[in-house]
């Protein structure tokens, strides 16, 4: 592996060669000196692109090898996945940008991570009737899995988020909110600011949150904290519970823990709204 | 066989009436079903609501929460205009059927349990509860409904004998 970056970054910069003119250009008249400087810049930028392109198929030549050698690598193995995207960003490369092309056809990582989404969007539409289309990446993570069977290849929470990612760029409605030390991710287009993403976050701990907790934790007055959650009642991502012994507490059924485990039942199956 | 609990039994803000609609749907839809479910395991016909309100299926006294009487008669509600799985007894709403198998349904296994000889074809009302662990506990209103059910559908006719009802079955 460590040989075939140095060999990718040993394609470096393009190196550019200045042609020696005779002519004494400090000594033209200004006008002169202009057309001049002109022509000589646009043979200079030809030079560098000849210079440039040679470079190029040098790169890709390589990349070709290293495709080859290690397409069934990028398939099956998740680790070897991350560092080869990593890899990628630092030559400014992202194998993804587009569905066709060298990348998807070259190295398959096209198809992987296509394929990974639409199961991705399986799975959140599958589970929207109960979490008003909000999951945990925990529990993505867990069903997609699942989902894939013991034979299937490995799939970790990273390839999860590249694939969401070009979800999001597709406009599919798709995002992630940092919560917890992890992810809550968004499948449905709510529309969600800062303050509901924050009172999430104060949610994840327990998996539900109060007006006390918000006011207390985030020092807001007692009408913004409310807002936010008549906004997520609204939006089917909380419910309410009014039987609480203090005050009334804002549950969200994506950060209850307990559903991780359990399937849909075919009752459940029934009553979900298309 | 124990009863199997759905996720949502074990969810607190199940046990309250949800303010949004949408959500209200979903809550009720699992409602329905649980009600249903659960009455079906015990073999249960009618429902006093106060008594009900006791109950395991809508008191969860681990978690402290129970669906309030009014909930519990919205449910039902819902049950009876979802189609006639429930009908009250009174104005009142303070008691009802639960009709986990219709009357029709009924009817067709009864049917079905006559046509095999279990039975001949004459009998009177209480013979036909006798025998089958399907009809145990199949109370008398049920057992009327389901076989004018069969009589509507001319498999059957009810006949008044001098000590009480009988039944012919073709």
């Amino acid at each position: 592996m460590a040989n075939t970056a140095t060999s990718l970054s040993s394609c470096g910069a393009p190196a550019v060669h200045f042609n020696r003119s005779s002519e004494n250009l400090a000594a033209a008249p200004p006008a002169k000196q202009k057309a001049k400087y002109k022509e000589r810049g646009n043979v200079l930028a030809e030079d560098q692109i000849v210079q440039m392109s040679k470079q190029l198929e040098t790169f890709k030549s390589n990349l070709e090898e290293f495709a080859s050698k290690h397409k069934q690598e990028i398939r099956k193995n998740s680790q070897f996945r991350v560092q080869f995207q990593e890899m990628c960003s630092t030559i400014g490369v992202d194998p993804l940008a587009s569905g066709k092309g060298f990348w998807s056809e070259m190295l398959g990582v096209g198809d992987f991570y296509y394929e990974l989404g639409v199961q991705i969007i399986e799975v959140c539409l599958a589970l929207k009737h109960r979490n008003g289309g909000l999951i945990t990446l925990d529990e993505l993570h867990h069903r997609v899995l699942k989902g894939r069977g013991k034979y299937a290849q490995d799939v970790s929470q990273d390839d999860l988020m590249r694939a969401i990612k070009k979800l999001k760029v597709m406009g599919n409605g798709f995002g992630m909110i940092p919560v917890g030390g992890s992810y809550l991710v968004q499948s449905v287009p709510a529309e969600l600011n800062m303050d509901h993403t924050v009172v999430l976050q104060l949610a994840e701990k327990k998996g539900y949150v109060t007006v006390s907790e918000i006011k207390d934790s985030l020092k807001w007055e007692k009408e913004r904290a409310c807002h936010v959650l008549d906004h997520l009642l609204k939006e089917g991502l909380a419910w309410l519970d009014s039987q609480a012994a203090e005050e009334a507490q804002y549950w969200l059924p994506a950060l209850f823990a307990e559903l991780t485990s359990r399937d849909v039942t075919p009752e459940e199956a029934n009553q979900m709204t298309p | 066989m124990s009863f199997e609990w759905p996720w949502q039994y074990n969810f607190p803000p199940f046990f309250t009436l949800q303010p949004n609609v949408d959500t209200r749907q979903k809550q009720l839809a699992a409602w329905c079903s649980l009600a249903l479910s659960y009455c079906r395991h015990h073999k249960l016909y009618t429902l006093d609501v106060m008594e009900a309100q006791e109950s395991p299926v809508f008191n969860n006294k681990k978690m402290e929460r129970k669906l309030s009487i009014e909930a519990i008669q919205v449910v039902f509600e819902e049950l009876r205009k979802k189609g006639e799985f429930s009908s009250w007894l009174d104005k009142n709403k303070s008691r009802c059927l639960v009709m986990w198998r219709r009357p029709e349904e009924w009817g067709k296994l009864i049917h079905q349990w006559v046509s095999r000889g279990a039975f001949p074809a004459h009998a009177g009302l209480s013979e036909r509860r006798g025998g089958r662990k399907e009809f145990h506990g199949l109370e008398d209103w049920m057992l009327l409904r389901s076989l004018q059910a069969l009589q509507t559908d001319g498999k059957a006719e009810i006949i008044i004998m001098d000590d009480g009802k009988g039944v012919k079955f073709f």
